[in-house]
């Protein structure tokens, strides 16, 4: 009899990403070198999930004056923390999710970097299906704080056969949309960072703002029961694969400092 | 060059050497010439059975990559082996493991010992398996079925030594019982309990098979069109005390897949095979108590296209590729896993896959009983032997032998048979465009000897995939044997026939034993013995691609050849002498990259077993064991045990035993190696409303505990 499975399961996760840019809500906000090391956590209880974590952004580069960053010329540090909570619900192939993030910039306002003044909150829910090729993600975002917007996207996971030994190969292809209702650019201050600056007129036609394609490599490593060295249920499917995304930013003129 | 370069240069190759597959080159030794008349001058035969149960851990080979780490056992393997001899000095040994593939490695590495002790060399040596795919793998001769013929790669030298200890000990001790004997051949059909895989691909051959005569109307086609017979040699032994013959065994050969298990399964088990093995030889030997002394060889034939008649929901789902859900973060990527088929849905199928088990192996095992009575009439004590034997350099002279000079996989072969498609069956390219991941889908366009056949990124590269990924890894030699037993000529090809191909060949060594003025009156094949080289099916079958066809590593030739192979040895069957040493080169095998797969550490020191707990749930008793060190086999020697490790008994004054490890119904899983030792859960799901107790004989038996009827 196969050991009942525990009441409450709790899991760990941290990831470190680093890119040539850093892109949120489909809108650049530091076009520098970035690294973003994440912690997140988890409890899980039969189809009910509890997630919290932090990501934060650090600027890598030495930004000059004009350049578009969050901590402001000269720094080299970090631009933004992220701290967010979600509960997760899964049915079937299909997973809701729903959450709230708080915003917190560490940037000089004074040398042209992002301030405390502009931390805000914003609650999201989302809705994914997993399926045998296509895995799609629907996403609403709506700032509860200072900015009063929306950021909807629609993303989709493809996963092509790379190699049909084991331990198969797979690559696998991103493509995501966005579009944003009155997080765009401040009109009136066109030099201003865009995403939570301020609230754009209602009506206004969204338009292809930005497109950006980027290139990772991720691994990942499984450490519980059925997957430790040790175990007797032991696999050795060892996943590494090439990560794609474009992302197309529907909701606003062109940005300067992109 | 510098010498720093240098030294870095031949480091990288020593790695490169290091990181590469194993090569072993095995030497063939053939038998001596018999020394006539050392047993007196009647016909004799002689049995054994041998456990050849590993610990698990072991990958379980027959389902690809999709076969399962072993995670205990439930029938325990056997290897049964048979010894004749005539008056000659004439010996013949077969030997029907329960294992999923033929070695010629463990072939030639048995026939080594066995030449010495036995004079019993390769040449009158025949291994062959019952193909259960619940068998473990590491001893093959290839070093793609080591490397992917499961989920746990790897070729293990010790699960080679362990075997050939084991099997050539066997053999031995088979000699050492060799007993004047009476034998009668027979044979019936067995409908019903198989059925043809891959119709289209079957109904493709020129004339286009037609059903028996006597095959039963009224039911699928794919049900007409087997070889439904059940070939038997019956064997009576004189008793040494009374000097009276009584029956001691059979050899035969029915073509059925041992796919009876579901794919997922992750037990050692004998599958259908062992269950009709059991079944006649519990009906010679009924009061034989936990191992009879009654041994039936149950070989198998021409059952590349053949299943048993499995039920579809006997066959478990695969795992899908998903994304993890496990802190799927607004910040985070997704992650991605192999998500199994759910518990529910594996109990499921694999519930269903142990009753058709049953069901079938009951079907067959009643035949056989039937048939081996039936035999008791017709016994005499003439049975002249005899036998040839050649082995095949298939790269070396493929233009001779009319086949393919490189080795191919098709890509059908990549998703496996209807017994067990893998994960990537049916894939589509961005889910749109088919690139032919799966049965039955040729490429006419392929140019050269493996026209048909679609082989992996042919549309981009070529055959340059296979050249520089595949064909290496595939094997090399063929060792091809006809035995003559009596007024029968056996023809044991190293591979899996399908039933066109095999019925091809049985006229053409029948006509050519005629030929030669040998007074027979059937041909058999005999599959899977002393080497594999997949499947082989007739050119027609071979253009539709189907599993069979996309596994017919040497192209479309291989039928013919080996029907011409056959034909010749069959016209050449001989007695009373040596063969020459070209007969048996040695084979130079790549194996496969080396790991120790079989668990080769226990504790020093190993506690007398003990049960540590038994309860019921529901249908099912359990119980959790520690029984001996973590790497210990089911039987240490691989002698057969007189008794069980473990049975469950009812708690009457008599402790009548209902099951032991060696039933169907009872499970034994490895739970864990916790300080050397194995620690074992038992489940039987026999249970009847009674009151029980587990027992380790001689050892512990448990409190009672009551089973409340399901």
């Amino acid at each position: 009899m196969a050991a009942p499975p525990a009441a409450a399961q709790l899991s760990a996760r941290t990831d470190v990403s680093a890119g040539g840019r850093y892109v949120w809500h489909g809108i650049s906000r530091a076009a520098g070198l970035v690294a973003q090391p994440s912690l997140a956590v988890e409890l899980r209880a039969h189809r009910l999930s509890l997630q919290s974590g932090a990501v934060l952004h650090y600027e890598l580069d030495r930004v000059s004056s004009g350049e578009l960053s969050e901590t402001g010329a000269g720094g080299r540090h970090l631009g933004e923390e992220d701290l967010w909570g979600q509960a997760s619900v899964d049915l079937g192939p299909t997973r809701l999710h729903a959450g709230l993030v708080r915003y917190v910039f560490r940037g000089d306002s004074g040398t042209g970097g992002v301030g405390s003044a502009r931390n805000t909150t914003e609650v999201f829910a989302s809705l994914s299906t997993t399926g045998r090729y296509l895995n799609p993600t629907l996403e609403a975002w709506w700032d509860v704080d200072r900015v009063r917007g929306a950021f909807l996207r629609a993303s989709l996971d493809l996963p092509v056969l790379g190699w049909p030994f084991p331990p198969y190969a797979f690559v696998f292809a991103q493509t995501e949309m966005g579009l944003n209702l009155g997080q765009g650019p401040n009109p009136a201050r066109p030099g201003e960072l865009a995403n939570f600056a301020s609230r754009v007129r209602a009506g206004r036609l969204p338009g292809i703002g930005a497109t950006t394609l980027a290139f990772g490599a991720r691994s990942q490593l499984n450490a519980d029961d059925a997957t430790r060295v040790d175990g007797l249920g032991r696999t050795r499917d060892f996943v590494v694969w090439l990560w794609t995304g474009v992302t197309i930013v529907l909701g606003g003129a062109g940005r300067t400092g992109q | 060059m510098s010498r720093r370069r240098a030294v870095l240069l031949q480091a990288a190759a020593v790695l490169l050497v290091g990181c590469g597959p194993a090569r072993l080159r095995v030497p063939g030794a053939l038998s001596p010439a018999p020394r006539p008349g050392t047993k007196g001058g009647a016909l004799q035969a002689g049995f054994a059975r041998v456990d050849i149960t590993p610990p698990p851990g072991v990958g379980l080979a027959g389902n690809g990559p999709e076969g399962a780490e072993a995670r205990g056992y439930r029938l325990r393997l056997y290897a049964r082996v048979l010894v004749l001899a005539d008056g000659g000095g004439n010996r013949l040994a077969l030997v029907v493991a329960d294992l999923p593939l033929s070695s010629a490695l463990l072939h030639r590495r048995v026939a080594a010992l066995t030449a010495r002790t036995d004079g019993i060399g390769a040449d009158r040596l025949v291994i062959a398996v019952t193909h259960t795919h619940a068998g473990p793998g590491h001893f093959f001769e290839a070093a793609g079925y080591n490397d992917q013929g499961s989920s746990v790669a790897g070729f293990d030298p010790v699960m080679v030594d362990s075997l050939t200890a084991r099997v050539a000990r066997a053999v031995h001790a088979a000699v050492a019982d060799l007993r004047p004997a009476r034998v009668a051949w027979g044979s019936r059909a067995v409908w019903g309990a198989t059925r043809i895989r891959s119709l289209p691909a079957m109904l493709r051959n020129i004339p286009m098979p037609t059903a028996l005569v006597d095959a039963p109307p009224g039911v699928a086609l794919e049900y007409q069109l087997v070889d439904p017979e059940l070939a038997m040699l019956r064997i009576d032994q004189r008793d040494s005390a009374s000097g009276a013959f009584r029956p001691a065994g059979a050899f035969s050969i029915f073509a059925m897949h041992g796919t009876g298990n579901a794919p997922s399964n992750d037990l050692l088990d004998a599958d259908i095979q062992g269950l009709v093995e059991r079944r006649l030889e519990r009906h010679i030997d009924p009061d034989g108590g936990f191992v009879p002394r009654a041994v039936y060889l149950f070989a198998n034939g021409a059952e590349g296209d053949v299943s048993p008649a499995w039920p579809p929901q006997s066959r478990c789902n695969v795992p899908t590729l998903a994304p993890l859900p496990a802190l799927d973060g607004p910040f985070t990527r997704t992650l991605w896993e192999w998500r199994a088929p759910t518990a529910t849905h594996l109990a499921s199928c694999r519930h269903a896959a142990r009753e058709a088990i049953s069901v079938i192996g009951k079907r067959v095992g009643d035949d056989a009983v039937a048939l081996f009575d039936a035999l008791g009439a017709a016994l005499t004590d003439r049975l002249p032997l005899g036998r040839a034997f050649a082995t095949l350099s298939l790269r070396d002279n493929a233009h001779a032998l009319g086949i393919c000079a490189e080795p191919a996989l098709g890509i059908s072969t990549l998703v496996g048979a209807d017994d067990a498609h893998t994960r990537i069956q049916g894939w589509l390219l961005f889910g749109l465009f088919d690139l032919g991941f799966k049965q039955g889908s040729p490429n006419p366009n392929v140019p050269g000897c493996q026209a048909h056949k679609r082989q992996l990124f042919d549309a981009a590269f070529g055959g340059l995939p296979n050249h520089l990924f595949i064909s290496g890894n595939l094997p090399s030699y063929a060792q091809v044997m006809v035995l003559r037993l009596g007024d029968r000529v056996i023809g044991a090809v190293p591979g899996e026939v399908t039933t066109t191909a095999g019925r091809r060949m049985r006229e053409q060594m029948l006509a050519s034993a005629r030929g030669a003025g040998l007074p027979v009156s059937d041909a058999l094949i005999l599959g899977h013995a002393n080497g594999y080289l997949e499947y082989i099916t007739t050119a027609e079958e071979y253009t539709a691609q189907y599993y069979e066809g996309g596994s017919t590593i040497y192209g479309p030739g291989e039928a013919a050849m080996f029907g011409r192979a056959l034909a010749r040895l069959a016209a050449s069957v001989s007695a009373g002498d040596s063969l020459p040493a070209a007969a048996a080169p040695p084979l130079d095998l790549v194996v496969g990259h080396q790991r120790q797969v079989v668990p080769r550490k226990s504790a020093g020191h190993v506690p007398r077993p003990r049960i540590e707990r038994v309860w019921c749930a529901g249908d099912t008793l359990y119980a959790w064991l520690q029984l001996g060190g973590a790497a210990e086999w089911a039987v240490t020697t691989g002698d057969v045990a007189l008794r069980p490790r473990v049975e469950v008994v009812v708690d009457d004054a008599t402790r009548t035993v209902v099951s032991w490890d060696d039933d169907p119904a009872l499970e034994m899983r490895l739970r864990s190696r916790r300080g050397g030792l194995a620690w074992w859960e038992l489940s039987w799901s026999g249970v009847s409303g009674r009151t029980y107790r587990v027992r380790i004989p001689e050892v512990a038996e448990s409190d009672a505990v009551g089973c409340a009827m399901p």
